[in-house]
């Protein structure tokens, strides 16, 4: 019953609070005098009077305190005596912090990286309106081996549905060149249809985003700038609305500016928005895009799933033929990107965790060992009155301060961390707009910081504070049953995080060994002193097949005849770029399957020389040649995964296949050898290439194989594109060898991320061995001393003490492994080339451990066994 | 040493009574105040006083200044606020209350 009166008093006393100590004391002591006076007159002597009046009194400082904490502010107060006193008694141990901050640091700094990346990938992408009532809609097939919406299904979906205000495809991200502004230079688009933005509920600052009838077939193109591109490339400009830019030679209007730092997972990289201007007549066959939609207010996630299950199988039996078999996923959109970062980021979420507890720890460690050399000054503390829990929330201050400034190097690191990840994440995570320090990760931080300074000093505080004060202050027997209770938490903190380091360890052994066999894994491919670049010819000058054609057979044998050229061809999907062209495949005289996606095979196209330049044997028959053009027989080279899987039995060169691109019989004439088309991880699927000629396609890889360092060949390259063409950019120029680097660049990440986490916890893990060993030789220098002095040799006092290490070690290791073998289930998926129970991995880290803790036990045994046992008898 | 255990209930009662009987006073002069009226029985440690005026303080029920004893020496008065005069008699009745029950409980049959 705080009334107002009474917190306005209190507040008053807040102000004059400088005053209220002196006048307490000043009203006690008169108390206490005036008492003394009377028992004078009463006939007491000078002193005993005195004696009798404080006796009667009781304990004025602690009735002083108590006076003072009547008025609730005490805590503050208490706080700041506290945290005073910390510093002062930090301050005198410098090394110690030194310790213990870098060690937090790295576990609060690894902590606030990663948190700060599932932040930006999970938590917080969606700068939208009511982000929750976004939903993500995407067709399933019943397999779970394809997904994805197209056109002509997405209409139908937005014909029929009831549940939502407005539905969009998601921008497909799209390379432009633009020309007429000097060089030549590269663009990308999205393309979308009209509601997109409606969906996310977002208006663009200047004119407006387009409409359903400028996003059909024969509309004019035009285009929605982004803010950074309207501030770049038009200045700023206000009047921008109605300027033109030239896009694959096609004449695009500028008719609106999105609203600065608009963000869409995945398009962050897209300078201006356009119609997809599909017509809707494809058939339902397709599977390439994304969809989002805004639900209507008042109708549930589980309504519109089940809604659009509903159209699904309405489809199948109108569609039987396309739609067999297809569902619908509706989830929040959030939902839906973790589901695809999921576990890498649960394990990376996980690792961290383990490198921040095992920090915490060890730093209870050291804490442990300070507080030996403090029973002393906490004996008196207690002794002149302070609680147990009083004693705690000091011992607490010191850690807390120790774990913030733990946090403030840590955000350090992390910043730099953070950088690392940019550069380091898949470019699809688009994690350069949204990776940076905020609000939500520095309270992270804090918060991070705070909780582990509490966990690794709660059970310091607690143990130290426990002591009985009388036996301390009289260093009586009970100090050594006190030295022994801290060596038993001491030896299970080892324990624990040798069982911490285990786990960390196995998992970054069992992904580092991943990486390594996917780095040697074979992939059929001779990537050495070969240069890739892609191509893209805007459909507007290059509108017929005959001038595709023209066009890369004139550049290759440009190519050819360059100096330092053996050999040069071109191949529409480069192995080791992610996504794929893909389809049905039916060979003649064989029922076509039920369902396309039991027959998916890969499509490709090739150039003749495409499999001599890259190193891909011809197994039987030919590769594809000159005479091979647009008005000869139509013909095919499959690859071996496929000639296994169809014609078991029999030689696949004559029979003929038909795909679903132009519906023509192709004739086999060659088997090429499979290579590692996606990843190196990834098993071949099969697959078939189509002569260029018959299949011209205007965005090509170009594959040019020199003899010396593939880089060189840059030059050639550019000079030879130039010549044919001087306003067609090159695309993506690697060396063959970065392309498989690069496609292995997650892995790299997360194993690269893991060891260093490994590394971190092998040396926590030896500093905490080390530490305890060290600790109780020190306490037992004289018990040494008296043991050798009886006749125990160097090799005895050695063993004595190595114990103390290895035996908690042990303890450690015989929790930690079966706890991995448990923890690296989950990354099952993640591995390649290994499982997660893996012999050398699951041997060699707990006897790497074993000898660490070996290792740290001996040093400081031997400067137990080498004490001089006279000297140590002597000191005490 | 005859330490009394008072419930912190009743010491409020005993310090506004005293403040009530006899105006103004000093901490010192109702620690005395006390120990004569019980003729000793009641043996407060008297530095409970002490918190226990300051959270009377808290709750408005007393006011404290400074004065001069007539020793001319300076010490902190208390005083009675209309606030502790009505929670002096809410807290005398609510203890004969309970102490009659009490009485009754124990007394011979």
């Amino acid at each position: 019953m705080e009334g107002p009166g009474e917190l306005w008093r209190r507040l008053l006393f807040l102000l004059g609070r400088s005053r209220f100590n002196r006048e307490m004391e000043e009203e006690m002591r008169f108390h206490l005098e005036s008492r003394a006076e009377r028992n004078r007159a009463e006939g007491m002597n000078g002193d005993e009077a005195g004696f009798a009046a404080r006796r009667q009194f009781g304990n004025a400082p602690l009735l002083e305190e108590k006076s003072r904490e009547a008025w609730g502010w005490s805590g503050l107060d208490h706080l700041m005596q506290d945290v005073k006193f910390a510093i002062r008694s930090l301050r005198k141990n410098p090394f110690f912090v030194v310790v213990v901050v870098l060690t937090l640091a790295f576990g609060i700094g690894v902590n606030t990286a990663i948190f700060s990346a599932v932040n930006a990938l999970l938590l917080n992408p969606y700068p939208f309106p009511q982000p929750d009532r976004i939903l993500s809609v995407d067709a399933r097939h019943i397999s779970g081996k394809n997904s994805g919406t197209g056109h002509r299904v997405f209409l139908d979906w937005q014909q029929q549905n009831t549940v939502f205000d407005v539905m969009a495809i998601t921008p497909e991200r799209r390379g432009y060149t633009l020309t007429g502004a000097g060089e030549p230079q590269r663009m990308a688009g999205g393309l979308t249809t009209a509601d997109f933005l409606r969906v996310l509920g977002v208006q663009p600052v200047l004119g407006r985003f387009f409409t359903a009838e400028e996003d059909s077939p024969g509309a004019a193109p035009v285009a929605v700038l982004t803010y950074a591109t309207w501030r770049q490339r038009f200045g700023g400009d206000p009047a921008v609305l109605g300027r033109t830019m030239t896009l694959n030679a096609r004449t695009f209007t500028v008719i609106g500016v999105l609203p600065r730092g608009f963000a869409f997972p995945g398009i962050e990289t897209c300078e201006f928005f356009t119609a997809l201007r599909e017509s809707g007549s494809m058939d339902r066959n397709q599977h390439q895009y994304g969809v989002v939609a805004r639900l209507k207010p008042g109708v549930t996630v589980e309504q519109a799933q089940s809604e659009m299950s509903t159209i699904a199988r309405r489809l199948e039996q109108q569609y039987p033929a396309t739609n067999t078999g297809w569902g619908v996923k509706v989830q929040p959109i959030g939902t839906a990107l973790a589901e695809e970062t999921g576990t890498l980021v649960g394990v990376l979420f996980a690792a961290v965790g383990f490198v921040l507890l095992l920090a915490c720890v060890n730093v209870s460690g050291l804490l442990l060992a300070r507080a030996s050399s403090r029973t002393r000054e906490i004996a008196i503390r207690t002794s002149l009155g302070a609680g147990r829990g009083r004693i705690v929330r000091q011992m607490l201050t010191e850690t807390v301060l120790l774990s913030l400034s733990g946090g403030g190097v840590g955000i350090l690191l992390a910043v730099w961390l953070m950088k690392v990840l940019r550069a380091a994440a898949p470019e699809e995570l688009a994690l350069d707009a949204t990776l940076h320090l905020n609000p939500a990760v520095l309270a992270f931080t804090v918060a991070v910081s705070l909780l582990s300074g509490i966990v690794s000093g709660l059970a310091p505080a607690w143990s130290a504070s426990g002591a009985e004060p009388n036996s301390i202050l009289k260093e009586d027997g009970n100090a050594w049953s006190r030295a022994r209770s801290r060596n038993r938490l001491m030896a299970w903190l080892v324990a624990g995080e040798v069982a911490l380091a285990v786990i960390l360890m196995a998992g970054a052994g069992l992904l580092m060994k991943s990486f390594a066999v996917a780095l040697h894994v074979d992939t059929g491919l001779r990537v050495e002193h070969v240069l890739t670049f892609a191509l893209n010819l805007p459909g507007a000058k290059y509108s017929s097949d005959a001038r595709v054609s023209a066009f890369y057979g004139d550049l290759l044998e440009r190519l050819k005849s360059s100096p330092g050229v053996e050999a040069a061809a071109g191949v529409m999907t480069l192995p080791m770029i992610p996504g794929m062209t893909g389809g049905a495949f039916q060979v003649e005289g064989r029922p076509k399957a039920p369902d396309w996606v039991d027959t998916l095979v890969q499509y490709n196209v090739s150039t003749p020389g495409y499999f001599g330049a890259m190193g891909i044997p011809i197994l039987r028959g030919r590769d594809f040649n000159q005479q091979d053009n647009g008005t000869s027989l139509p013909v095919a080279i499959v690859n071996d995964a496929l000639a296994r899987q169809y014609f078991p039995n029999e030689d696949p060169i004559g029979h003929r296949y038909r795909d679903d691109y132009d519906g023509k019989w192709r004739t086999i004439v060659g088997v090429a050898a499979n290579i590692q088309h996606q990843q190196p991880t990834k098993p071949p699927m099969p697959g078939v290439y189509a002569p260029h000629t018959q299949w011209p396609s205007n965005s090509m890889w170009v594959t040019v194989r020199g003899r010396g360092d593939a880089a060189q060949l840059t030059d050639t390259a550019r000079t030879a594109v130039r010549e044919r063409d001087h306003d067609l950019p090159l695309l993506n120029i690697r060396t063959m060898r970065e392309v498989v680097a690069d496609s292995l660049s997650e892995s790299r990440l997360v194993a690269s991320l893991l060891s260093g986490f490994a590394v971190f916890a092998l040396l926590l893990a030896t500093i905490g061995i080390y530490g305890i060993v060290d600790y109780s030789v020190r306490q037992r220098s004289r018990e040494m001393g008296i043991r050798m002095a009886l006749g125990a040799t160097y090799g005895d006092v050695v063993a004595l003490v190595v114990r103390k290490g290895a035996l908690p070690a042990a303890a450690g290791v015989a929790v930690g492994v079966p706890a991995a073998l448990a923890a690296c289930g989950v990354i099952r998926a993640m591995l390649y080339g290994t499982g997660p129970r893996d012999l050398s991995v699951f041997v060699g880290v707990p006897a790497l451990l074993l000898l660490v803790a070996l290792g740290a036990s001996y040093l400081p045994a031997r400067r137990a066994a080498k004490v001089d046992s006279i000297a140590a008898l002597r000191c005490e | 040493m005859g330490r009394t255990e008072i419930p912190p209930g009743t010491l409020y009662m005993l310090i506004l009574r005293s403040l009530d009987r006899l105006g103004p006073m000093h901490g010192y002069g109702i620690a005395l105040h006390i120990q004569q009226m019980s003729d000793s029985v009641l043996q407060v440690e008297e530095g409970a006083l002490y918190p226990a005026l300051q959270r009377m303080l808290i709750k408005g029920w007393v006011k404290a200044e400074w004065g001069q004893t007539e020793n001319n020496r300076r010490a902190r008065y208390y005083k009675l606020t209309p606030a502790g005069r009505k929670q002096l008699t809410e807290e005398v009745s609510e203890f004969t209350r309970v102490m009659e029950a009490i009485t009754r409980v124990i007394e011979p049959a």
